[in-house]
């Protein structure tokens, strides 16, 4: 896998930190608005360990509405400024909107990361014109920024493969490496509880595509619904839901919280058999 | 050519960690089975279900030569003192570990075989050795409560 300049192996399970320049996110609530606040999130995360940060200028809620030239001037500058600290970080920008994401790559951007399903067209054109990686998500072709109202779905796996398969095929044809496509199944976007929880059950079908699966997991309404537990009260719900998806093989977690994260999939990894352990010595000596 | 290692499990590649617990104490071994030529002859006890031909096999490969029955090179006995060295260690802490390991220590030859059952030692196989005060002693610990030596002679 090919993460802009970074490479990774395929036995890799890879953590995505979330930094929002946002002030309305659900789970930060604006804490890291502030540049200087965003740029310390950063610290924090690569020193826990993160390989990849996701710098996300406008919530996925409905909201305010913000502009293109809104979202660069939250974003662009702030790129440049972890590119230049953090050469060796995989950068992640979280948008669906190519002229966005030409100037994040133009600053130094590694990953588009398109939440909202190819929304817009043009941004495989952009990430093939920088060599970007590119997350192709499923959303059932909602709009950007909207809440799923009564969306069923047949099978909302094989809708979900088919959807997220075309994506990446787009991609490859517009010219993005093919070791540079991942694809998403955006639990929560487009679904209801009931289908995220069949994503994340029959996430080895996505896996089976070939392509490397991301899963966005962290806090969500589904880990909420299911538990009812209000956001801040999920990470147990997130971190059991991640060791399934781990255990399927999922390559990128998108997370709010890495080490929690890490030793999870790290867990599930050497039970998988895909890592050993740390340090064994029980019975062994 | 002769030399002496420990039948530690630990040493298996199929039970590698991403940090190596015993990473001096292979050092060791591999230090030693490099010097017994390409054809080892191997010398274990049954204990422990046979592991120790495990071991000696696994550290044979690793040095890139091979067991043979006969026509060796050189000879790998596999074998160890006492496992009851700390509250820790496998057998729990017996007293009279310590002592047991500073007569082997002196002397392989009269190992009470008896006792060595009893601090889980495998210790069969050590009657035969020359002392260690004859050999190029390598390794000489017991980190997590077993008594290991890695030793050559020459």
């Amino acid at each position: 896998m090919k993460l802009g300049r970074h490479a990774f192996g395929d036995d890799e399970a890879l953590m995505m930190a979330i930094v929002n320049r946002t002030p309305d996110s659900f789970f930060d609530k604006g804490a890291t608005w502030a540049e200087d606040a965003a740029f310390a999130r950063v610290a924090e995360v690569v020193a826990q360990g993160a390989e990849i940060v996701d710098i996300g200028g406008i919530k996925a809620a409905p909201g305010v509405e913000i502009s293109a030239a809104e979202e660069k001037a939250r974003v662009v500058d702030f790129v440049a400024r972890v590119r230049d600290s953090y050469p060796g970080l995989v950068i992640s920008v979280d948008t669906w909107r190519a002229e966005v994401g030409a100037a994040v790559c133009a600053a130094g951007a590694d990953v588009l990361n398109d939440a909202w399903g190819g929304a817009d067209p043009e941004l495989v054109d952009v990430a093939a014109e920088y060599d970007a990686a590119i997350i192709c998500t499923h959303t059932g072709g909602v709009t950007p920024r909207t809440r799923p109202y009564r969306i069923d779905y047949d099978d909302v796996v094989a809708a979900a493969i088919a959807d997220t398969v075309a994506y990446a095929s787009r991609a490859l044809s517009a010219g993005v490496a093919r070791e540079s496509i991942v694809i998403d199944p955006a639990h929560d976007f487009g679904k209801n509880t009931f289908h995220s929880l069949e994503i994340t059950r029959r996430l080895d079908e996505m896996v089976a595509t070939g392509w490397p699966v991301l899963v966005s997991l962290s806090n969500k309404d589904f880990v909420g619904e299911t538990l009812g537990r209000e956001v801040g009260d999920r990470l147990l719900g997130t971190l059991a839901a991640t060791s399934v998806c781990a255990l399927a093989g999922a390559r990128i977690y998108r997370v709010h919280q890495v080490p929690e994260t890490r030793q999870t999939v790290d867990m599930v990894w050497s039970i998988a058999g895909r890592r050993p352990p740390l340090r064994a010595i029980r019975g062994l000596q | 050519m002769k030399a002496l290692v420990p039948g530690t499990l630990a040493l298996l590649p199929s039970y590698a960690s991403i940090e190596d617990p015993v990473a001096p104490l292979r050092a060791a071994c591999l230090d030693a089975v490099g010097r017994l030529g390409p054809r080892v002859r191997i010398v274990s006890s049954a204990a422990t279900g046979g592991s120790g031909a495990r071991v000696g096999a696994a550290l044979v490969a690793a040095g890139g030569g091979t067991v043979v029955e006969s026509g060796e090179t050189g000879v790998l006995v596999v074998g160890n003192g006492s496992a009851t060295r700390t509250e820790k260690a496998p057998g729990h802490l017996d007293e009279r570990a310590a002592a047991f390991d500073e007569a082997l220590r002196a002397s392989f030859a009269g190992v009470d075989l008896e006792l060595a059952e009893e601090l889980w030692a495998d210790a069969a196989c050590l009657r035969d050795l020359p002392p260690l005060a004859d050999a190029e002693v390598l390794y000489d610990d017991a980190p997590y409560g077993v008594q290991y030596w890695v030793a050559v002679w020459a």
